[in-house]
């Protein structure tokens, strides 16, 4: 060493740096989300499955930036949030989005930052922009920024929660619902090839099977640790809730969406689009049925069946599931005050949980008679756009099934949606006779519960009229 | 662009300067008066004027040859302790930028702002703090080491120190600047997706002036406010008489792309009180307009890009096909262009109950593109100005005060520059600050902040009082308005004193967004602030220099 | 040197020098410099004495500007010490090497002359002349934070000489060097007296200063305690001091009897240092009796 000259000697110390960073490179690079990706330490942390909770503070970029800040990460962080804001206003979605990924360096272990961020992305930026896809992409960002929360974080169940509420009602419940349920099967984005993006989507499945999948995740992770979100009953019933949306999204969008998938980019002949049609009805009949058998089970049983210990009144904790029946209620009250007192609660949460309501409605939806009623009424629809004569014998189909499913389901009456439907029916139905000439006759079924509810006939008409203009 | 770029006017900023450097030198002189004579008794005016013919005599004794010592001095001292350590920082930097940029996902051209405003974002970061810390510290050093003793011991003139260290250290950081931004140029060529490459021009846009007409088709200044927090664009309602009314000067055969199409580029955004028709955006429609020969020539309808803006290579030659539909051919330039050159765009919302967004900037005849290089490197020119204008506060309050305090001091007036100046400005009633807060309130009739002077506020809180209530005749009113009218002026010339550092900051949005830094309205600004604190900040180092003793305190 | 009476050009002139150090909060600490007044005459050696902290170093820097006077008054080669023209002529040896430790020897001297507007020509030769001179020429290209102290001291006193001053302050020239090293100074120093220069020094090494000065003055407390003309103030006015060598044995019994013939009371003996002497009774003497000077100036001197 002592001969060498000074230069050389800087040269050696360079070359040792160089050196010395490889490892720490080789070691520390984060990982970018995908499995066996990123540096030695944080595939390690994939492998043994060590959320950085279990371990502080260790994600390797967070700690080399804290180094780098000389410990004025909060103030960093300040700042950067400030920006963030200042970045909105400005409508600056870019600056915004590289914001966001600063702050997360920063803070990769706070849930609420990543909850807060992930939010903003899929719900508020989403909607600053015109174009749907342009806004599909934003919910995805949203979406795809949560998930890698979640690694972050793998105990949290409020991120994962967060990330099914992406998946599932913002794709779903949206008013862009119609093109975002497609998008996520078939992205926009042409490098995908009309496929959907694989990292939002990999299986390619529906929407809300995939939010369905993480509201299980994070129930699983709230069996560990509490969640912070919302009444743990409520919270727990969201993986049965998406299976009934699941069920409910396909009688709503179910045809068009499987209709256009199997056309593809053909040119169907008219005979061609008839068969099809029928076809696809036949199996969407079937495929609604089973989701709704599906959510039924889900609801009532896999949920309906769950031990809560709610606190009734202050400081009284009672042990109770929604799916209680009258004889259990006896036997676990003991006291006639316990009894009344486990009566009220389980009626208090049935009722926050509007569990009645689902699963009514999944049983009746679950009868045959009753899909074969909603895709008589979807037909009926249809060929009334077309003004085919079929139009009314599909609808006096639907009045049938309908006028039986209310005979068994007598609670149904009130039931708004059923109500809707049921009325609708009705609707073309009559509509269909004025465009013939012709007058109602004196009984048809659903007679009384057509006088009953003429209040709101109109609404539905133009509901109905409004549904049928829209070309999907 | 994403704000209102407006020539500087730089008489009036010449006679604001000329105003505050007259005044704070006044102030600086005749304190320093009052201190003579308190201390030498009544040769006090005597020595001061000898003191004062010194001081211009110094002024015109400079020498460049000792000057460039002086500055040669600093470089050395500088790249011998190590500054070009920074060089390390900006590799190291750029190394784990990836850390910083993983949404490789986003649209092309967002791609491109983001890799460009990181790297002028880390150019600046890194250099400003260098230069901040060496200009600060140099002269501190050199008398604490006493080294300066046998400077000022030479015929050195105290002057030409202060000249000279400020010559050094621009030279350091201009070094330093060229370096990183050719690395950082490089990078991002390298570095940005293959998507991205073709998004990195620099657009040279003609700008128009705009005005609007409302519903019912009357003038107006202003469009619809739609509840955005920044009301910097306003809004025309669809399928009404609202129109924006655009005018370009200085359009010609020149403004054409080589096939002969005119470019209109445009940035509008939408607003929707409806959901209407999902398929698609809003609808607009461009019709040009003639005003000497009241021809008007509509263009067909498009569809806007919102968040991306859209360009439209518009024929030279139009068929009339619209209103007056004549089915004639118009020539863009010949026929609609007037004699002045002046090209005339009316915009119009075509769905009904939809509305369409758009501030001056946001529609501009693109003219041919320069390539991404020329306003990259105006960009890191107005960095170096700023970097400049920092070397040279630093150096200025570094003759007085210590090392540390001067870089705190130096970094205060940077920061209260990007916070408070705003504020300030409102309350003295600077009109460019005032114009700025309309930008952003939308309300046109701004004025500058109401509520009395310090004092008045203190006791109107105090007594309950609301700002309409008269104050109760009086001396004591008197004098207390007195007062706050003293703080007022004083606030101003503080006011005055913080440099504005918006421009620096603008000239990275240009690039970032894919434009030309602007000369008139931000290269020219940068140069002409840097250059009105060169003087000031020489002065006052060289006084200061020259009324203390060079003993380390 | 001249005692012709005839009255000489003074170089610098102080007058009634005051210098009071103060705080940050401007309350007097220190009063370094008190009332001080004394010339220093063209072509002489001027020394500066006085033990630690009594002023010597605040005085010169007072004269170069770089501290400014509380009271009184400075001329310094006719002009006042706050303009830098004076500089052109003034060559500066600060008490420690203040130099710029990041630059080499060479770029030390180079450096200097530039601030002197020396071209580029006149600096290179002037650089190798004086790098010969103050013997660091084998270290011209090192950084001068490798430099050993004699070695900085010896650059320190190159750059002092850059321009060919007419006036030249020494601020403890000696202090670090080696014995051959002061012995070269004291050369230097007589040898710029033989070219007409003017210096003024401040030292501890008083046989130095009894070899090469002309005049001294003894501060104690930043007052002026003793001024004069080395040989006069060495001078005791009842003694008489044959000095001789090479006396044979006979000669000096010759001279004994000569002596003894006029009954004066004698003591034969070898010269001691007189200077360490004078000045260690008049520290003692201000210790004790604050307020007793003694000037022993020619009055033909003044001007
Ligand atoms: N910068 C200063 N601030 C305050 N007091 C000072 C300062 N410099 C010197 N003094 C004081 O002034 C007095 C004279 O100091 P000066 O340096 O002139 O002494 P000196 O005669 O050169 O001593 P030495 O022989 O040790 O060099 C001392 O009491 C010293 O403490
Ligand atoms: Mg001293």
């Amino acid at each position: 060493m002592n001969n060498l000259t000074s230069q050389q000697r800087k040269f050696v110390y360079l070359g040792a740096i160089l050196l010395l960073l490889i490892p720490i490179i080789w070691l520390g690079m984060p990982a970018d989300g995908t499995p066996d990706s990123g540096g030695t330490i944080s595939r390690l942390r994939q492998q043994l499955d060590l959320g950085e909770s279990d371990l502080g503070d260790l994600d390797p970029s967070g700690a080399a930036m804290n180094l780098a800040l000389l410990g004025l990460r909060g103030v960093a962080a300040n700042i950067l949030w400030m920006q963030a804001d200042e970045q909105k206003n400005y409508k600056d979605w870019a600056e915004l989005r590289v914001t966001t990924e600063s702050i997360i360096r920063l803070q990769p272990h706070y849930v609420k930052v990543w909850e807060y961020n992930g939010w903003n992305l899929a719900f508020n930026v989403s909607a600053e922009w015109d174009a749907v896809p342009d806004r599909y992409f934003w919910v995805k960002e949203g979406g795809k920024f949560l998930q890698r929360g979640v690694e972050r974080n793998r105990r949290s169940p409020d991120l994962k929660w967060h990330v099914g509420r992406v998946y599932g009602p913002k794709i779903g419940l949206s008013d862009e619902a119609r093109f975002f349920r497609r998008y996520f099967y078939q992205d926009p984005d042409p490098q995908y090839a009309k496929g959907p993006d694989p990292e939002f989507n990999n299986a390619g499945e529906d929407n809300y099977l995939a939010a369905k999948r993480w509201f299980q995740v994070a129930n699983d992770a709230e069996k560990e640790q509490r969640q912070s979100i919302m009444d743990r009953s409520i919270f727990r019933s969201y993986p049965a809730r998406s299976q009934l949306d699941y069920a409910a999204a396909l009688y709503k969008y179910g045809f068009r969406e499987e209709y256009d998938r199997e056309v593809g980019d053909r040119k169907l002949t008219d005979e061609e689009a008839k068969a099809l049609e029928i076809r696809v009805r036949e199996k969407l009949k079937e495929q609604t049925r089973q989701a709704w058998a599906l959510g039924l089970e889900d609801w009532t049983i896999r949920y309906g069946q769950e031990l809560f210990a709610v606190e009734y009144l202050p400081g009284i904790i009672v042990q109770m599931r929604l799916e209680m029946g009258e004889d259990e209620i006896r036997s676990l009250g003991k006291s006639p005050d316990g009894i009344a007192q486990l009566r009220r609660a389980v009626d208090q949460y049935q009722k926050m949980n509007n569990y009645r309501y689902w699963r009514t409605r999944a049983l009746c939806e679950s009868e045959p008679e009753t899909a074969e009623a909603h895709w008589a009424l979807f037909a009926a629809g249809e060929e009334y756009r077309k003004q085919s004569p079929a139009a009314r014998t599909f609808a006096e189909q639907s009045m049938a099934l309908f006028e039986k499913t209310l005979e068994k389901y007598p609670e149904l009456r009130d039931e708004d949606n059923f109500v809707e439907e049921a009325l609708t029916s009705v609707l073309v139905w009559s509509l269909y006779m004025r465009l013939e000439g012709e007058k109602p006759p004196e009984m048809y079924p659903l007679k009384s519960l057509w006088e009953e509810k003429q209040e709101r006939v109109p609404e539905i008409e133009r509901r109905f009229e409004r549904d049928s203009r829209a070309a999907y | 662009m994403n704000f209102d770029a407006v020539p500087f006017p730089v008489l009036y900023s010449f006679i604001l300067w000329a105003i505050v450097i007259g005044s704070a030198t006044s102030i600086v002189l005749v304190i320093s008066l009052m201190a003579t004579i308190v201390s030498v008794g009544v040769r006090g005016p005597l020595v001061f004027a000898n003191e004062l013919g010194a001081m211009v005599g110094d002024l015109i004794s400079l020498s460049p040859r000792r000057i460039f010592a002086l500055a040669q001095l600093t470089f050395r001292e500088a790249i011998r302790r190590k500054a070009l350590m920074v060089f390390v920082v900006f590799a190291i930097l750029f190394m784990f930028a990836g850390w910083f940029m993983s949404s490789s996902n986003l649209a092309p051209e967002f791609q491109v702002k983001i890799y460009v405003s990181f790297v002028l974002r880390a150019i600046s970061w890194l250099i400003l703090p260098v230069v901040l810390l060496l200009a600060c510290w140099g002269i501190p050093e050199d008398i604490r080491l006493r080294s300066m003793h046998t400077v000022v011991t030479k015929p050195a003139r105290r002057l030409e120190l202060v000249i000279g260290r400020m010559v050094g250290y621009s030279f350091v950081g201009l070094i330093v600047l060229a370096v990183m931004s050719v690395v950082g140029w490089g990078w991002i060529n390298r570095q940005l997706p293959v998507a991205a490459q073709s998004q990195l021009v620099c657009r040279q846009p003609i700008e128009g002036g705009l005005t609007f007409l409302d519903r019912e088709g009357n003038p107006s200044e202003k469009g619809i406010n739609v509840g955005d927090i920044r009301m910097f664009h306003s809004f025309i309602e669809g399928a009404t008489k609202a129109r924006a009314i655009w005018t370009f000067n200085g359009v010609g055969d020149q403004s054409l792309d080589r096939e002969g199409n005119l470019l209109l580029e445009n940035r509008f955004q939408a607003f929707r009180s409806h959901k209407g028709d999902m398929r698609r955006s809003i609808y607009f429609q461009y019709t040009f307009v003639n005003p000497e020969t009241n021809v008007r020539v509509p263009y067909p309808l498009k569809t806007i890009d919102e968040g991306r803006g859209r360009t439209d290579r518009i024929n030279r030659t139009l068929v009339n096909v619209g209103e007056s539909a004549d089915g004639k051919k118009y020539d863009i330039v010949n026929d609609l262009v007037t004699k002045s050159g002046q090209l005339t765009v009316e915009v119009a919302c075509v769905d009904p109950g939809q509305y369409l967004g758009m501030a001056r900037p946001d529609l501009f005849v693109r003219t041919a593109d320069l390539p991404f290089a020329y306003g990259y490197f105006k960009a890191v020119a107005c960095i170096g100005m700023m970097m400049l204008l920092v070397i040279f506060m630093g150096v200025s309050v570094s003759t007085f005060v210590k090392g540390p305090v001067a870089t705190f001091l130096v970094f205060s007036v940077v920061m209260v520059s990007y916070t408070a100046r705003d504020f300030m400005g409102k309350i003295v009633g600077d009109p460019f600050v005032l114009a700025k807060a309309r930008e952003w309130s939308g309300q046109l009739d701004m004025q500058k902040l109401e509520g009395g002077g310090v004092l008045e506020s203190i006791y109107r809180i105090l007594w309950h009082m609301n700002p309409t209530t008269d104050l109760p005749v009086g001396a004591s009113t008197t004098i207390m308005k007195w007062i706050d009218a003293g703080l007022v002026n004083f606030l101003w010339l503080v006011y005055r004193v913080i440099p504005n550092l918006d421009y620096f900051g603008q000239s990275m949005q240009y690039v970032a967004n894919g434009f030309d830094v602007r000369f008139d309205a931000c290269v020219l600004p940068c140069i002409l602030t840097t250059l009105a604190y060169f003087g000031p900040c020489v002065l006052l180092g060289y006084f200061a220099l020259r009324v203390r003793e060079l003993e380390a305190k | 040197m001249s005692t012709t009476g005839q009255p000489r050009e003074a170089v610098i002139e102080i007058r009634n020098l005051t210098k009071i150090y103060r705080d940050f909060w401007g309350r007097k600490k220190v009063r370094a410099v008190n009332a001080l007044s004394l010339d220093v005459y063209k072509g002489e050696v001027f020394g500066l004495l006085g033990p630690n902290g009594s002023g010597k170093t605040t005085t010169l820097k007072m004269l170069l500007g770089l501290l400014f006077p509380t009271e009184g008054e400075i001329k310094i080669l006719g002009q006042s010490a706050s303009d830098v023209r004076k500089n052109e002529r003034i060559g500066y040896l600060p008490e420690e090497s203040y130099l710029y430790r990041f630059l080499t020897g060479e770029e030390t001297l180079d450096f200097y002359g530039r601030l002197f507007n020396m071209s580029g020509a006149d600096r290179k030769q002037r650089t190798d002349e004086l790098l010969k001179l103050v013997k660091v020429e084998h270290a011209r290209k090192r950084q001068l934070k490798e430099y050993s102290k004699g070695m900085t001291r010896r650059i320190g006193l190159a750059q002092a000489l850059i321009n060919h001053p007419d006036l030249i302050l020494l601020d403890e020239p000696t202090s670090g060097l080696d014995p051959l090293g002061s012995r070269d100074m004291k050369d230097l120093i007589l040898d710029l007296k033989a070219q007409g220069k003017t210096i003024v020094m401040c030292s501890h090494l008083l046989a130095d200063v009894q070899d090469v000065c002309d005049r001294i003055a003894i501060l104690y407390g930043g007052e002026l305690k003793v001024l004069g003309r080395v040989d006069e103030l060495l001078k005791t006015q009842n003694q008489t001091q044959v000095l001789s060598s090479q006396l044979t044995p006979a000669a000096q019994a010759e001279v004994e009897a000569v002596l003894k013939k006029h009954g004066a009371q004698y003591q034969v003996d070898h010269p001691t240092a007189n200077l360490e002497e004078l000045f260690l009774r008049t520290v003692q003497e201000s210790k004790d009796r604050p307020g007793r000077r003694l000037i022993a100036d020619d009055p033909a001197n003044k001007v």
